[in-house]
């Protein structure tokens, strides 16, 4: 404990360099106007700006980054609360009663209790992530090739578990990005594999390219600008703070919030949108009043805001101490590091100490600069909301087309970012979740770097993977998540994850 | 029988894990103590092939008639990407600030039916902008026109 202490003063020495704090400061503010815009989602954000943190230090790219991510959590809310329509998905259970509050004359406080949770959730987060990921990187240091191959592996089966769409079409996605990983130069062998004589497509196909065209651009092409019209809700600056009784109805939702949320953080999946969705429903389940619920319940604000924001820091954890990159959004911020030289792992924390705790320490002063920055500046949000959406979108196509090409100067990626932006809009149109593709591009090359590497330590005997107790025990939890999918798809039985996503698709399609 | 959507993206997912396993033919796949590069990409397709057997298989519990898909958005996609298409085309031969304006004033006047005027002062105005933030201030070289600009 008092090493993590002494290593967190050093990252408070990182983070509050004065360039660093503007980073944080610039991080927050572009996630908090990326979550308040409907249209572009912190993944798309992060794509789209990754380049321009190419000319920063690793540190300064990562506080950045994850500002945007943290910040658009915030953001989000702003957007749901005034316009009823959610900035990003986590805000879509917010929509429901921050905007019954708005209506109620009750916006300021609906924002103030979300602002509020949001940074008391964060808070927390931050808290258990300091304390919680420097004793798993160090178990992690133990992991070979068997370990690293079981890992991913139960990655990509949690994901599949916990996503709303059905398993079978979250691991034909985690396919189809495994595929994509592997195109380029086989690192083993030096072979070409279905580079099709395109010099760019030697190195691989690179994840801004996917990330921006299937997030970006297939948002956009899946959103006319006749569907964005929206009424704005302008709060006046004198009701801003809630009353007490609002006080007293918020505290335990924002508490029940940000430790379900924190949990729900660290599993593979969409956590942030989870964790709100479940968060709205406990609420429900545990208040006095659930009649209220949908006419401007407060707890209905105070919990998913809460959840979604202590979620987006749990994700970080198993990022940082493993490697592993639980979403669309970790797996981007793993790429930056990667752009920067730097590995996301057990080996982070002793490798570039002041990375990890620069970061860590960061996340601490960002929070609490998004709850100076949110509440104050509301009016300026509310003006940047009526900017059509027929202006905005071409203007973030052109972002789209300068980050991507920015990345290594080809036009190629360019090219592919077109296709993936079809992509994407074609698998929405079927149904089809695209964020684990974006997961299995990423994990490709280390997934078969160490299969194969522990099918040629143990002389193509699959029974390595039995041998080693920590293999053995996360292929255990693997396939006691296939088994439980089996059951409920063989009893034809109702959990709750087709549960949530009929709540998901019912909000979606109101 | 009724034709679902997961008919179709069943069989296209399989179709696609077929190519895979053509288009690898060349590639080793070498032993399971020594897999070569042919032995992941052929694992993945064969996953495929089966996940897209399984999807055509539950279609008719699971998905919806082909016909249920609202296409309506397409009239926007269609063009949004036809015009992205060519701006993709010219910015390398056309430059940035050239391709990027032309870009912008023919989404914001042939699919958002906004005055030409309007569209191409707002269009210069956010370019030039954008040039000076990454061409000047974060020195990220951009694409010129071959008039120097």
């Amino acid at each position: 404990m008092e090493d993590t202490l002494h290593s967190l003063m050093l990252g408070f020495s990182v983070a509050l360099q004065p360039s660093n704090l503007w980073y944080a400061f610039l991080g927050c503010l572009v996630g908090t106007l990326v979550g308040v815009l409907p249209g572009i989602g912190p993944l798309s954000g992060i794509s789209i700006l990754l380049p321009i943190t190419f000319g920063l230090n690793a540190t300064q790219a990562v506080i950045m980054l994850a500002g945007i991510y943290y910040g658009s959590q915030y953001g989000g809310s702003t957007t749901s609360i005034l316009m009823r329509i959610p900035g990003e998905a986590s805000s879509v259970m917010t929509c429901i009663d921050g905007n019954a509050m708005a209506k109620k004359g009750r916006a300021g406080a609906a924002l103030c209790i979300a602002a509020v949770g949001s940074w008391i959730a964060g808070t927390f987060g931050i808290i258990v992530l300091t304390i919680v990921a420097p004793p798993l990187a160090t178990l992690a240091l133990r992991f070979g090739p068997p370990e690293y191959t079981a890992l991913l592996v139960l990655g990509l089966i949690f994901l599949a578990y916990m996503s709303s769409t059905s398993l079978v079409r979250t691991l034909l996605m985690a396919c189809l990005g495994l595929f994509f990983g592997m195109i380029g130069i086989d690192n083993m062998t030096g072979h070409f594999r279905y580079s099709f004589d395109l010099p760019e497509l030697g190195d691989g196909i690179g994840i801004v390219p996917v990330a921006v065209g299937l997030f970006g651009l297939g948002e956009i092409l899946a959103t006319p600008s006749k569907n964005v019209i929206g009424e704005v809700i302008r709060p006046k600056l004198r009701e801003l703070l809630p009353s007490r009784e609002e006080w007293r109805q918020s505290a335990w939702p924002i508490a029940r919030g940000s430790v379900l949320g924190f949990l729900i953080g660290i599993i593979p999946g969409s956590a942030h949108i989870i964790s709100s969705f479940l968060s709205y429903a406990l609420e429900k389940k545990v208040s006095k009043h659930p009649e209220e619920f949908g006419k401007g319940a407060v707890a209905g604000v105070a919990g998913p805001e809460s959840a979604n924001n202590a979620a987006s820091t749990g994700a970080f954890v198993p990022m940082l101490a493993l490697g592993l990159p639980t979403g669309p959004i970790t797996a981007v911020l793993i790429g930056a590091l990667m752009v920067h030289g730097v590995n996301a792992g057990p080996q982070l924390i002793t490798e570039h100490p002041d990375v990890f705790w620069g970061f860590v320490a960061s996340m601490y002063v960002g929070n609490l600069m998004l709850l100076a920055l949110n509440l104050p500046l509301v009016g300026i949000f509310v003006t940047v909301l009526r900017i059509p959406y027929a202006y905005l979108y071409p203007l973030i196509i052109m972002f789209c087309v300068i980050g991507v090409y920015e990345v290594s100067h080809s036009i190629v990626d360019v090219w592919i970012m077109l296709i993936m932006g079809m992509l994407g809009y074609a698998l929405r149109k079927f149904g089809f979740d695209p964020a684990p593709l974006v997961l299995g591009l990423v994990i490709a090359p280390v997934f078969e770097q160490s299969l194969r590497q522990s099918l040629i330590m143990s002389n193509g005997n699959y029974m390595i993977f039995t041998q080693r107790p920590i293999a053995v025990m996360l292929l255990i939890v693997s396939a006691g998540l296939l088994l439980m999918s089996a059951i409920s798809f063989a009893l034809k039985r109702k959990d709750w994850r087709a549960k949530l996503a009929e709540v998901e698709a019912g909000e979606g399609s109101s | 029988m009724i034709l679902r959507s997961d008919h179709v993206a069943g069989a296209a997912f399989a179709a696609f894990g077929l190519l895979i396993v053509a288009l690898s033919g060349d590639l080793p796949f070498g032993r399971l103590a020594m897999p070569g590069a042919g032995f992941l990409p052929n694992l993945v397709a064969g996953l495929m092939i089966l996940f897209g057997v399984l999807l055509v298989l539950r279609a008719s519990q699971e998905s919806a008639p082909l016909t249920d898909i609202d296409w309506n958005d397409l009239q926007h996609a269609a063009p949004v990407i036809s015009i992205t298409a060519a701006g993709i085309a010219l910015y390398t031969r056309a430059g940035f600030i050239i391709t990027m304006v032309a870009m912008m004033v023919a989404l914001l006047v042939l699919v958002e039916r906004r005055s030409i005027f309007r569209a191409g002062l707002y269009s210069l105005v956010v370019v030039l902008l954008a040039f000076g933030l990454f061409a000047k201030f974060l020195r990220s070289p951009l694409p010129l026109s071959p008039f120097g600009f």
